[in-house]
């Protein structure tokens, strides 16, 4: 017995030995994982569960000047379908419905549909897609379909969300508020107000947070310290007034597809300020319609042809060397310089006018004999004087893209200058500037001599606190005298009331400009084609606002005169903005009688107060008192014409029944 | 443990029990608001999106161009003429 007992503990001994030195091998195991691996492992696990999240910083918003959304940053969706995870019993009995509910979704039959999602099953497609850059409204929709509805893991539903730049207006403006966007080597293209003031303010900066996983795809931040909060961009408001923009688009638009031009863009400008209160760029694509392709108004330079003659002529009148009552010689339309010839559009010429009504009809003959008997000898005085009107400069916007203008000069060597350089550029050829830098100049005389930079922004805010304002800019506080300004206003009303730009002239209200008809590729006569310009400002005593059109290649046999082609969109603004403000009329009182309107009101009172059931003789009443008498009465009438009442078709004193029709006569 | 003079024990250990069974729970608080916070910030999104597409829709239908669209049916037009305004100076 004593046997088997000791060998019984001899067993558990060598067991419990056994055991002993396992549990030393895991002691020893955990030690080293613990101590000599520990480091690598730790890391390994931390990489699994802890990451450097970045927060994204939210992009600040573009507003109009009234508050108007023109941009924003909104999320939007990818619908896609995992085919396989439905079971085929779910799949089979969802089939039809879903199909149909898609169809109604994208206009295509329902076969189509229920074809695509069997073929996508077939594939064992995981990521088939059903919908993609979708707004809320539409994925709120896509989501509640059958099969869909029934979630990720039952009905193979996926949704990815991405944040996308809006732009609430749609086309409008777009071109002018523009983009920043950023591909993978970091490279950033920038275009418009959202490019200019993207880096400077909308972006804001991303935050960092060390987040630990903690299943469902979800991580929570380990430290409260040891983190950068993530600043949101600020908001940015312009200068653009929806409503101006949106006739000034309009009206580009119908000017455009009248002529199917090849592209146009419109500039509306505050006088005071120089905030631009509209800007349109349309150009056309290969299948005719037009969209904001290209910023035009900023950065296409082009020979601005007879808006240019302004500025000479602005030139001349402040160097004194001629004045508006000069009187020269068209000599029958045609003139020459060095065997080249300057023609008046109007053949035979104009005889002799002066100098005015060579502004008035734009005649290219009588202002370039004006600017070369002036300057002649000292072409040097008039590029000077040019270069003190600041027409020599960039406007130096946030906006990339401006051209440097061009006007040649004798004294720098560039190739430019010549012979005939002087005379031609006093029609606007050889010379270069965008639409803009021609805007600001006429905006300049509308302002009295006072330049203003054109000004794009308002202010940048963080919810309602003003971080940066913006004020005007002054580029240059007297670009002539105010003698000069009144002459060349003059000059401009003129061209609306009785020159080129005839057509638009309107009795209520008053505008002045230019016209412009300038030839584009004419160095080839098979390509020669025309660029139609209007610049001005309104109301012609009192400017409040200036703007140009200008018009790229309209279609010859259509027309291409700037005062048909650009001058209408011009008139619309105009017009546009004059009846939005109402006239202001005062009356001293409201204490006076007016004998007739009192002998109607009696007569209508009394009727009124006889008359209940028996009819009235309503002859000699006005209509409207006819109506409203019986009808109150109940009776149906039906009126014919407007003034007084000649006739009824129920006798007076015949008892009148409700609903009853009656007939009156005027 | 079971002796006289064992509470002590006890109450350290309930205590640690404690302590311990407020850390789990907060750590699963803390979890939770994770979620909530996920969850809420979809929301937010998801109104964002929402309020941005009724906005846009509004603005397109406020648009001036759009209205003059709609009521050429009715056959209405702007007026050419701006509206008066009439004061009244001795009613002021």
């Amino acid at each position: 017995m004593a046997d088997t007992e000791k060998n019984i503990l001899n067993r558990l001994y060598f067991v419990a030995g056994i055991m002993f030195v396992f549990a030393l091998a895991v002691v020893f195991k955990l030690l080293t994982i613990q101590l000599v691996q520990g480091d690598k492992y730790r890391e390994l696990a931390e990489k699994r569960t802890v990451k450097n999240v970045t927060i994204p910083a939210n992009r600040g918003n573009v507003y109009a000047s009234d508050g108007s959304l023109l941009a924003t940053s909104i999320p939007k969706y990818d619908i896609r379908f995992d085919a396989l995870t439905p079971t085929t019993k779910t799949f089979e009995s969802y089939l039809k419905p879903l199909s149909d509910s898609l169809s109604k979704y994208t206009g295509k039959s329902s076969g189509y549909h229920e074809q695509e999602l069997r073929k996508a099953r077939a594939n064992k497609n995981r990521y088939f897609l059903i919908a993609r850059n979708i707004n809320y409204t539409d994925y709120t929709r896509i989501r509640n379909f059958p099969l869909l509805n029934l979630g990720a893991f039952r009905g193979g539903l996926i949704v990815e969300q991405t944040t996308k730049r809006e732009h609430p207006m749609g086309g409008i403006a777009q071109r002018s508020i523009g983009y920043e966007r950023i591909d993978k080597d970091e490279h950033v293209v920038r275009a418009g107000i959202e490019g200019a003031f993207g880096e400077m303010y909308l972006r804001g900066t991303d935050g960092h947070r060390m987040k630990q996983k903690i299943g469902q795809g979800q991580w929570k931040p380990i430290t409260d310290y040891n983190e950068i909060e993530p600043k949101d961009g600020y908001d940015v408001y312009t200068t653009i007034d929806v409503n101006i923009q949106d006739i000034a688009h309009h009206a580009l638009l119908e000017q455009l597809e009248k002529y199917k031009a090849d592209h146009g863009s419109v500039i509306v400008m505050e006088t005071k300020t120089g905030e631009i209160k509209a800007i349109s760029n349309l150009g056309r694509n290969a299948n005719g319609h037009y969209y904001e392709r290209l910023n035009y108004a900023v950065a296409e330079s082009h020979e601005p042809g007879s808006t240019f003659k302004i500025m000479a002529i602005t030139a001349a009148l402040e160097d004194k060397v001629i004045d508006t009552s000069d009187v020269f010689d068209t000599q029958k339309g045609v003139l020459s310089f060095y065997g080249k010839k300057v023609r008046d559009s109007k053949h035979g010429g104009y005889g002799k006018i002066s100098l005015a009504k060579a502004i008035e009809v734009s005649s290219n003959t009588a202002i370039v004999a004006a600017i070369d008997k002036a300057y002649k000898d000292q072409p040097s005085k008039f590029i000077d004087r040019l270069y003190a009107m600041n027409l020599n400069r960039r406007l130096d916007l946030a906006l990339v893209g401006e051209p440097e203008p061009i006007i040649p000069d004798p004294r720098i060597k560039n190739g430019r200058w010549s012979g005939i350089a002087l005379q031609w550029m006093a029609y606007g050829y050889g010379v270069s500037f965008t639409p803009l830098q021609t805007l600001t100049f006429y905006n300049a005389i509308a302002n009295n001599g006072e330049m203003v930079k054109p000004q794009f922004l308002r202010e940048v805010r963080e919810f309602d606190k003003t971080i940066v304002p913006f004020k005007k800019e002054v580029l240059n506080p007297r670009i002539c005298s105010q003698e000069t300004v009144d002459k060349v206003k003059k000059l401009l009303e003129n061209v609306v009331e009785h020159g080129t730009g005839k057509k638009l002239y309107s009795p209520s209200f008053s505008m002045a400009g230019k016209t412009g008809t300038c030839q584009k590729d004419y160095a080839n006569k098979d390509k020669l084609s025309y660029i139609s310009s209007f610049a001005g400002f309104f109301p012609a005593d009192n400017p409040k606002y200036s703007c140009i059109v200008v018009i790229h290649e309209p279609d010859k046999s259509v027309g291409y005169y700037g005062g048909d082609v650009s001058g209408p969109v011009f008139k619309k603004i105009a017009q546009k903005i004059f009846t939005d403000t109402p006239i202001s009329d005062e009356v001293e009182t409201l204490k006076f009688q007016n004998a007739i309107v009192n002998k109607d009101f009696e007569n209508y009172y009394d009727t009124a107060q006889t008359y209940k059931t028996i009819m009235p003789d309503v002859r000699g009443m006005p209509a409207m008192d006819a109506l409203a008498l019986l009808e109150n009465m109940g009776l149906k009438v039906k009126i014919e014409g407007v003034g007084v009442i000649k006739k009824q078709s129920i006798e007076k004193g015949s008892k009148i029944k409700r609903n009853q029709e009656v007939y009156l006569n005027i | 443990m079971v002796s006289d003079d064992s509470f002590k024990n006890w109450r350290v250990i309930i205590f640690i029990s404690v302590l311990a069974i407020i850390m789990i729970a907060s750590s699963h608080s803390a979890d939770q608001k994770v979620h909530d916070i996920a969850r809420l910030n979809n929301e937010v999104k998801e109104w964002r999106s929402a309020f941005v597409d009724g906005r846009s829709k509004l603005m397109r239908l406020k648009m001036e161009s759009g209205i003059v669209q709609k009521m050429a049916e009715k056959e209405i037009a702007p007026s050419p003429n701006p509206p008066k305004k009439i004061k009244v100076k001795s009613e002021k």
